[in-house]
């Protein structure tokens, strides 16, 4: 199902690396295997014959649609990896991704106030490190995950230097 | 609204001082500030003593003949350790305004050193609560922006030197450079000229029609009909928190809308407000980040409007809370009175007839069968004038009717040459204004449900406040199209604006006589 991206025509957008999807894949782990054994403890004191109120049917489909919902995201994870972009314009910054809630965002330089750059321990594991611009306006989530360390520092700098030489106030 | 006097505002200030010299406030201060706590503590320790007194019976309890000394001795010690601390706080609090920057030191034990530059200042505010009106006493508190830092203030000084420091503090963040030869001569407070106040039955009106009435009514008429219905007297009980709450909600508004006058002045827009706790803003000319005019369904009866702005440090307005006082533009006023706000806030509407699209923006309503040339790209839809009474606003395409079955007709976009305008809203009517100069990042956003309609978002980031602009539903040619024009708008207004500084923008432009300049001139020209 091939539908029109929302993003202005002519841009070549930079994608992030695939590594990206490791570590995606390991926070998707983390947050769902936790969540889905939760849900079957019920299931087990059911089974077990310790509490015999609940019933089985409920038991059986909690963990049940809580691992449909898991494994439909884990399909979706290496999409949205693809779908994240990123374009250096003359006087700002474009920002994309999104599947099915898309979003293209559009940051001028003169208005970047700073330029973060951070990286958890599976990102760090894989060699990558998510940029992250603020300005003045804090709904301004302008964050670029998976970019490969060398790529976000020559990006840091590039922006920095840029912003500076556009700065303009708040 | 008399203007303030020169010779008022030299005769405050010592004129011997020299521009950088440490200076302290009030020594009452902190007493102002924490007689909360004194009282409290004097309550606490000597409140049976004193009932003893009263009644003529013996000084100290007969049980605690033994202890009550030493608990008399407590409180006292207590009393005037709370003192001596708040000497001291007096003592280690010193300001100084100098070379385009305000210090304030505080703090014994642990030092703080706060540095604001002056050029970043967004807005400067003069309170005084009750008790410091008494007293002759205001505190100062501004906002800077300047990454980090944000709200300075300074309690308690003198009425007159808050004025004096308030006004400095504008002329050294226009750009007016002190003169060499009398380094410690005062800035004259600027003058200004009143133009609109809101008399109070307007704003008690206003209150009686406000959105919080028609939720305690209702809910007061449901639990009288519980009450009837059940034969359950219990319901009634709901009454009491409702209407206290309704009380003080009521009572908070009025204390800070009373008597609300707006004034134009070369510092920028002033505005003065307040029953018992008086409060006068001042927002220099650009720092208003966005604007929104909105109207209540109940308002619609009587055209009354409000207006609520943001400005970088204000911060989100709560409910009734003194961030929501600080961001009213207009607490109420009728039509006329919003196009003179706005007037203000924009000198320069960046249009050839701003009544019309200002009136189509916040009451307009595009035909619901579209006119030849709707649909086709954003410019040459204002081009031609398409929509002939609605003031060129382009809105959501009839094949996204659906998604907003009342709004749609409502929600859209037009663009001046100095300023976006969005509207929304059938029942709660919005316009909101973002000038082209204080666009920070755009984003266009999409769901899945907008996209089976070929329709998108387009959301304008700002400072934290209670304007969130927000372009509902527009068909995605128009967005991308906005996205782009937008974007070269916005860097065409940040090229014109060159430097915080308002005065050095007219100074220059005083010779000018091409054409392109003249918006600026006209702009700072009103604001001096």
């Amino acid at each position: 199902m091939r539908t029109e991206a929302i993003d202005p025509p002519g841009i070549t957008w930079l994608r992030v690396s695939p590594k990206y999807v490791t570590v995606r894949l390991a926070s998707w782990a983390l947050a769902n295997l936790f969540v889905v054994g939760l849900l079957c403890i019920p299931l087990v004191l059911v089974l077990n014959g310790t509490w015999q109120t609940f019933p089985l049917w409920l038991a059986v489909a909690l963990p049940a649609v809580m691992l449909v919902l898991a494994l439909w995201r884990l399909l979706l994870i290496p999409r949205q990896v693809r779908a994240i972009g990123y374009a250096e314009r003359e006087d700002d910054l474009l920002i994309r991704r999104g599947i099915f809630f898309q979003r293209t965002l559009v940051v001028p330089y003169g208005r970047m106030q700073y330029v973060d750059i951070g990286a958890g321990p599976v990102e760090r594991g894989v060699g990558l490190c998510t940029l992250k611009l603020h300005t003045a306006s804090a709904g301004t989530n302008a964050e670029i995950p998976g970019l490969p360390a060398a790529e976000g520092a020559r990006l840091r700098e590039q922006l920095s230097a840029r912003g500076e030489a556009r700065l303009a106030g708040l | 609204m008399k203007p303030d006097a020169a010779p008022e505002a030299t005769a405050g200030a010592d004129p011997g001082t020299p521009d950088g010299a440490w200076l302290r406030v009030h020594p009452a201060s902190p007493f102002v500030r924490g007689w909360v706590a004194l009282a409290a503590i004097a309550f606490f320790f000597f409140r049976d003593t004193f009932e003893r007194m009263l009644q003529g019976g013996p000084l100290v309890d007969e049980q605690l003949a033994g202890r009550a000394p030493w608990l008399l001795l407590g409180g006292g010690v207590l009393l005037l350790l709370t003192g001596v601390g708040y000497v001291l706080s007096w003592y280690f609090t010193r300001y100084q305004v100098a070379e385009g920057y305000v210090r304030i030191n505080t703090g014994f034990l642990f030092k703080q050193q706060r540095q604001a530059r002056l050029d970043r200042v967004q807005a400067i505010d003069i309170v005084q609560p009750l008790l410091a009106r008494m007293f002759g006493l205001a505190e100062l508190k501004f906002e800077v922006a300047d990454a980090g830092e944000s709200a300075v203030r300074l309690a308690y000084l003198r009425m007159d030197e808050a004025r004096q420091l308030r006004a400095t503090i504008l002329a050294r963040a226009a750009g007016v450079v002190p003169d060499p030869g009398q380094p410690g001569a005062a800035a004259a407070e600027a003058p200004e000229h009143a133009v609109l106040t809101v008399p109070p039955g307007r704003l008690i009106g206003s209150l009686l029609l406000s959105e919080q009435s028609v939720v305690v009514i209702a809910g007061a008429l449901a639990s009288v009909l519980l009450s009837a219905v059940t034969e359950n007297r219990s319901f009634y009980l709901i009454l009491i928190p409702a209407v206290l709450g309704m009380v003080a909600a009521y009572w908070n508004a009025i204390n800070r809308g009373y008597n609300f006058t707006a004034a134009i002045s070369p510092d920028g827009i002033r505005l003065r407000y307040g029953l018992l706790d008086t409060q006068a803003q001042t927002l220099p000319p650009g720092r208003i980040q966005a604007l929104r005019v909105s109207q209540p369904p109940l308002w619609r009866i009587l055209g009354w409007y409000r207006i609520q702005v943001n400005v970088a440090g204000y911060g989100a307005a709560g409910n009734n809370g003194e961030a929501s006082s600080r961001t009213t533009l207009l607490p109420v006023g009728t039509f006329p009175d919003v196009l003179t706000m706005l007037s203000l806030v924009l000198p320069d509407p960046g249009t050839p007839e701003p009544v019309r699209i200002f009136t189509a923006g916040v009451n307009g309503l595009a035909p619901a069968v579209p006119l030849q040339g709707q649909g086709k790209g954003e410019s040459e839809a204002v081009a031609e004038g398409s929509g002939a009474d609605d003031g060129g606003f382009v809105t959501t395409p009839r094949r996204a009717r659906l998604l907003a079955p009342l709004g749609w007709r409502r929600n859209g976009f037009t663009a001046t040459g100095t300023a976006l305008l969005i509207r929304s809203g059938r029942w709660w009517r919005h316009l909101v204004v973002v000038p082209h100069q204080r666009t920070q990042s755009m984003a266009l956003e999409q769901g899945p449900l907008a996209r089976r309609f070929r329709v998108a978002d387009l959301v304008l980031h700002t400072t934290a406040g209670p304007v969130s602009p927000r372009l509902i539903q527009t068909g995605l040619d128009e967005g991308r199209a906005l996205l782009d024009a937008q974007a070269t708008r916005a860097r065409a207004a940040r090229k014109r604006q060159t430097s915080e500084h308002w005065l050095d923008q007219v100074r220059p432009l005083v010779a000018g006589d091409s054409r392109t300049e003249e918006p600026n001139s006209q702009e700072d020209r009103q604001h001096g």
